[in-house]
């Protein structure tokens, strides 16, 4: 019966009522919609992370990363993973696995004529690359051939700024240098089929990208850095992590799988980031709506002083007078994140469907599309969210409620 | 309109409230008020009685009194044997909720509730099962008159009407005794007239003990019983018969 009388007690003062639930609305909807724009920023992100050249995971020698070889760039260390061949099937065997492909990472220096940039080297397998579902935004000319190149029609991609830097493009030809795993200076005169975007202006300044076969050419090896792996859950990372490194643990060089965050530390940083924006954002809405319904509130007990002395009178427990103000905000609570969720899904269609486009982030090439992604549990976690505020809202109120002589409150007028 | 009989009508003789040198002052402001000061009376079950007196005479006080809202400063008020002054919040509580009953001058109606809620809203904090509420509920808005009236909100009652449904609210639970503060106050004569003649009926069929207070002499004199409270005292206690 309580809940019915709170509930009804909401339509005394409508404007007033109207006014709360316009405010836990926006607030709702201020929540969801900044949780479903963070949501898609970190969907975003972690997918151009793993399907910009991480994978899910990494297979390599322990022991180069032992060597205090940096998580994502292994240039500097000579490939050493033998026999990936081998490994790459073994490890697409595995459930969960998309495809493997080898990758080596080499540092060097490119020249083009009078131009000379210095360089890291990423060696693919064009062909696995697509299958693992990662594509590479090219920007002009053609990606790599499948199948390796013959010896002396070698092909390269070249990032944006790098052949910017050498004032080369699709059909030149330049010479790449590095040094092979026994130590010489080596170099190769490679043909720019293409020129991409890595999505990273800094990366765009040294990035090229090679067949393996070039790339085993140019350092003089039959060896690879590294296996990418992508799989076909995302979720599932961990899980196929711990399968590959039981399963590759007989192997006689042992090897480590490295999952993609914990080789893009940055995605941390930038999701503890977004989660502190959040909290702050949330904190603040959470203070103007929960201030403003505690403030309707204790207007409406001033109201009914008379009649809560009433209720007392014929035997109501304050606790049960407690229990109606909280059963008020619960029901403001209820009708306000329902009213917040129609906002929010209207507004997220809407947003959603007119695609509209962002300027780049900050060290970023690509404006990106504002997009919100909210999941169904995220209704449900705003609404308790709001029940909560409104619970505590309800205290002050409460309070009053609670200290209320009956004699004093019959006769107040 | 004909009450229903609900419980044979104890003993006048047997006492209900026992009043014992009753005191209660007020702070108001940085003054003390004496609302009652000494006052000591006997109200058997089944007795219809009148506190009459001008404003300020300490009727309400000693209402609230008697009706277990407030604790007096001095004295006691027992209540079928039972002191109100050691009883703990809780037994105060339960103590309202089943075996008294309260009319107030302003009908005091909850407005978001029909008179049919408001009726069984004591039943429901009593815990009783919904079927028994409602027979008992549409039984005691039959007793005063508005069987037809259940489901209109009190903003859609006249004075009369709404005070009949704080009756029947006091009555609902079969209390042994209504106190009733100035209840025909806000009404016109007509209108007051016709509420103490309808609890003067139910006083008389259901045998249930009330304790009306008024300034008003016209309805005193209706009253087999008329305590006269002046300045806190009680100056007289004048019985008639009816």
């Amino acid at each position: 019966m309580l809940a019915l009388i709170a509930l009804r007690n909401l339509s005394r003062n409508r404007r007033r009522t109207a006014l709360s639930l316009l405010v836990i609305t926006f607030g709702t909807a201020g929540v969801l919609l900044t949780l479903g724009f963070i949501r898609y920023s970190f969907a975003g992100l972690s997918d151009a992370i793993i399907h910009g050249g991480l994978g899910h995971l990494e297979i390599a020698p322990a022991a180069s990363l032992a060597q205090g070889a940096g998580l994502m760039d292994r240039s500097g260390a000579p490939p050493a993973l033998a026999d990936w061949r081998i490994l790459r099937d073994r490890v697409e065997s595995r459930p969960g696995v998309l495809a493997a492909g080898a990758a080596i990472q080499f540092a060097g220096v490119a020249t083009h004529g009078d131009r000379t940039g210095a360089v890291l080297g990423v060696a693919i397998e064009p062909e696995r690359v697509r299958r693992m579902g990662m594509s590479v935004k090219l920007r002009g000319g053609e990606g790599l051939p499948d199948e390796p190149t013959a010896t002396g029609d070698d092909r390269v991609l070249l990032a944006l700024g790098l052949a910017q830097t050498l004032g080369a493009a699709p059909g030149d030809v330049i010479t790449v240098m590095s040094t092979t795993v026994d130590g010489t200076l080596n170099a190769l005169d490679l043909t720019v089929a293409g020129i991409f975007t890595s999505g990273f202006q800094d990366l765009d300044g040294r990035l090229m990208q090679v067949h393996v076969e070039t790339a085993g050419r140019l350092l003089a090896t039959s060896h690879a850095s590294s296996l990418i792996v992508t799989l076909t859950d995302t979720g599932a990372t961990a899980a196929v992590a711990a399968d590959l490194e039981s399963v590759l643990s007989s192997n006689p060089v042992p090897l480590a799988v490295v999952d993609w965050e914990t080789r893009a530390p940055f995605y941390r940083q930038v999701r503890g980031l977004y989660i502190g924006i959040f909290v702050f954002l949330g904190s603040i809405i959470g203070v103007l709506v929960g201030l403003s319904i505690s403030n309707t509130l204790q207007m409406s007990v001033m109201e009914r002083v008379r009649e809560f002395g009433t209720l007392l009178a014929i035997g109501t427990r304050r606790s049960q007078l407690a229990g109606l103000m909280t059963l008020e905000a619960l029901w403001l609570a209820a009708l306000g994140s329902l009213a917040g969720t129609l906002v929010t899904v209207a507004v997220a269609f809407l947003i959603n469907m007119l695609q509209i486009e962002m300027p780049p982030p900050p060290a970023a090439v690509d404006p990106i599309t504002l997009s919100l992604l909210i999941q169904p549990l995220d209704f449900v976690w705003v609404a308790i969210f709001m029940a909560a505020l409104l619970a505590v809202a309800a205290v002050p109120p409460m309070l009053r409620i609670l200290r209320l002589e009956v004699v004093e409150a019959l006769g107040h007028v | 309109m004909t009450p229903t009989p609900t419980a044979p009508a104890p003993p006048a003789s047997a006492p209900l409230f026992d009043v014992v040198d009753l005191a209660r002052t007020y702070r108001r402001g940085s003054e003390t008020v004496a609302a009652l000061r000494g006052v000591t009376l006997s109200i058997g079950a089944g007795a219809f009685v009148v506190l009459a007196g001008p404003s300020g005479s300490g009727k309400s006080t000693l209402l609230n009194l008697m009706g277990g809202l407030d604790r007096p400063d001095a004295g006691d008020v027992r209540f079928g044997g039972v002191s109100l002054s050691r009883a703990s919040d809780a037994e105060r509580i339960e103590l309202r909720r089943r075996q008294l009953g309260f009319v107030f001058q302003s009908f005091n109606l909850v407005p978001v509730l029909s008179a049919y809620e408001n009726v069984e809203y004591g039943l429901w904090l009593a815990g009783m099962p919904r079927p028994e509420r409602r027979a008992r509920v549409e039984r005691a808005l039959e007793v005063v008159g508005l069987a037809d009236r259940m489901t209109h909100r009190p903003d859609h009652l006249s004075g009369g009407e709404r005070q009949r449904v704080a009756v029947a609210r006091a009555l609902v639970h079969e209390p042994r005794a209504v106190l009733a503060d100035e209840p025909t106050a806000s009404l016109d004569s007509k209108t007051g007239g016709a509420i103490i003649a309808l609890l003067v009926e139910l006083n008389q069929i259901q045998g249930t003990t009330f304790v009306v207070s008024t300034h008003d002499p016209a309805i005193a004199d209706l009253a087999p019983r008329v305590v006269r409270l002046a300045d806190g005292r009680v100056v007289a206690d004048e019985r008639r018969r009816a």
